[in-house]
């Protein structure tokens, strides 16, 4: 009877307790929303100025987006944007696969001091004055050069992928090897397709990084800002309020706004579902990056 | 060794970028102790550099700023994290779990530009959904981004809205490890669910909650971007940072070699902290984590 009893009683706080957890986790998750939402409706509608909150939006219009489309002004930073990303991570997973490659070689002589090279700027960075000093000496200034190279490897990922490439198995380079495969012929055909999900992984990382840089605009293309991005002119445009050259839009500045913020958000929701599965499998192998 | 020249050639990129990129600014960093401005180099000055930014009233604040804001974001964030871990752990609908999972993981992937424009629009004196809420209940509107009295507290509310989702990943990962025999023993001892919280889950989740607090102390110097896009003029007594003071200092207003002698003291504690931080993670978890 006691035990019974301890059970009714522990079923009706649990019930409760059940339905206030929701409640907050649904508080939460609206919190993170909203921001996201007001956005995204006010951009599809006319009379956005006029509603604090709408579900649904009260005249439907593409208008925005139309103008982001036929402006260059307005669309030439979103394909520097897909440039930049597509040519960034081509040049960053070659460099860093073929890197990790050498690295995950036993026998190579020196591995260990290029190891150490690359574990040193891990934990010590010169900084954004002396990096900006050898990016300006190199010639590199105002090209899109200096964003494609100054970052292309990421000395974290490449431990992640050279762990990757070691664990295949000895028997299978050297069967692949028996059979007449050069260096570069095991890597392209044996190493790399059995390395798939490190490698997806690793190149949604970067994906996500050269989707997202923005910095390294402000400070290396300064006299072409024909060469900036989406994330620079979105921040002048929304942050900065900063209109010029989108003049005789001023009827619609803040539904462009609205839209700019949904144009750049766009393509990382169409990748965030491949994102989440590999970048929590990534945290969850004991690999915590912020 | 001709059986090797290959791999050295795959590697050879990759050598280029680290030398490139991160170790000729290392060789960089001897302007800290040079005059270096638009004139070009000057004088070796020793450690005037750095002994003008300790006394400068700009360096002071960015320090006292970068403490203050990291620290508190430090206390904020775990807090938030570890109660919303506990609460989600405590879903046993799968598919809700999965969902809040899914949208709280999210603005981990969008650029500061991103979070600083939705924040920005959200916050808006003109059409902004707070200040219109704000209006409407008869109050003035508030200027969020140009007051020094707000800016701390939306600052650090905008870090916790991209991090702290992100941040539950780790901890749901230690949480799920947990032996659900443990729980079975305790609710045999009688214990209830929030004892069984307090005496089962909390300990388990000690080690982690002391690793992850590591790691962010390690980090609190890092403060960069999100401070850099969601700053202005208005608000530097609260908001200026170390990182965001060598950034005017040294590619505003040239200051090339104070610029590089700031950045290098960050570097320096920064990596000390690192090291530290290493150090203390292995002694109580067995492995680095870097």
């Amino acid at each position: 009877m006691g035990v019974e009893l301890k059970l009714s009683k522990e079923s009706v706080s649990r019930k409760l307790f059940v339905v206030a957890n929701s409640t907050l986790m649904l508080a939460v998750v609206t919190v993170i929303l909203v921001p996201v939402l007001k956005v995204a409706i006010d951009s599809f509608d006319q009379r956005a100025s006029e509603t604090v909150f709408r579900v649904i939006p009260r005249e439907f219009t593409l208008d925005a987006y139309r103008v982001i489309a036929s402006r260059a002004a307005l669309y030439r930073p979103f394909l520097i944007s897909l440039f930049t990303t597509v040519v960034g991570t081509t040049i960053s997973m070659t460099i860093t696969s073929f890197f990790a490659y050498g690295l995950a070689q036993r026998d190579l002589p020196g591995r260990t001091l290029l190891l150490y090279l690359a574990l040193v700027t891990m934990v010590f960075r010169a900084g954004m004055i002396p990096l900006f000093l050898v990016v300006r000496k190199l010639g590199l200034m105002n090209t899109l050069w200096a964003v494609l190279l100054v970052h292309s490897m990421d000395a974290y990922y490449l431990l992640l992928l050279r762990n990757f490439f070691t664990t295949i198995p000895r028997s299978i380079l050297d069967a692949a090897e028996i059979d007449g495969c050069s260096p570069l012929g095991t890597f392209v055909r044996v190493v790399l397709p059995l390395s798939r999900p490190g490698l997806a992984a690793i190149g949604l990382f970067y994906v996500v990084f050269y989707w997202n840089q923005f910095f390294d605009y402000i400070i290396y293309i300064q006299t072409r800002p024909q060469l900036h991005n989406f994330q620079v002119f979105l921040r002048s445009l929304v942050i900065e309020t900063n209109t010029q050259g989108f003049e005789g839009f001023a009827f619609a500045t803040q539904s462009l706004k609205n839209a700019a913020v949904v144009a750049s958000i766009l393509p990382v929701l169409i990748l965030y579902p491949f994102v989440q599965k590999y970048f929590v499998k990534g945290i969850n192998l004991g690999a915590i990056k912020g | 060794m001709a059986r090797y020249r290959v791999f050295y050639l795959f590697m050879l990129p990759g050598l280029l970028y680290f030398v490139l990129f991160h170790y000729l600014p290392m060789l960089g960093l001897r302007w800290a102790f040079f005059d270096y401005d638009l004139r070009g180099v000057g004088d070796f000055v020793s450690f005037e550099h750095f002994s003008a930014a300790f006394a400068s009233d700009g360096f002071r604040r960015a320090f006292r700023n970068t403490l203050i804001l990291s620290s508190l974001n430090i206390v904020i964030q775990m807090t938030a994290i570890i109660v919303i871990s506990l609460l989600l752990n405590e879903i046993r609908t799968v598919g809700f779990k999965r969902v809040v999972q899914t949208i709280i993981y999210l603005p981990h992937f969008l650029s500061w530009v991103v979070v600083g424009s939705l924040f920005t629009l959200l916050l808006s004196r003109q059409g902004g959904l707070v200040n219109a809420l704000i209006e409407g209940a008869g109050g003035k509107s508030i200027y969020f981004f140009g007051e020094p009295s707000w800016w701390r507290v939306i600052y650090l509310m905008i870090l916790s809205w991209r991090e702290v989702g992100w941040g539950t990943v780790i901890f749901l990962a230690a949480l799920s490890g947990i032996d659900p025999q443990l729980y079975e023993a305790a609710w045999m001892d009688g214990a209830n669910r929030w004892r069984q919280m307090w005496y089962v889950t909390l300990p388990h989740l000690v080690p982690v909650i002391v690793i992850v607090l590591i790691m962010n102390l390690a980090k609190i110097f890092n403060l960069f971007e999100s401070v850099f896009v969601l700053y202005n003029p208005l608000v530097y007594s609260v908001g200026d940072v170390i990182q965001t003071y060598v950034y005017r200092s040294g590619l505003k207003e040239f200051r090339f070699g104070y610029a590089t002698a700031v950045g290098l003291f960050r570097s320096v504690i920064a990596f000390a902290l690192v090291l530290s931080a290493n150090r203390l993670t292995r002694k109580i978890s067995g492995e680095a984590a870097v």
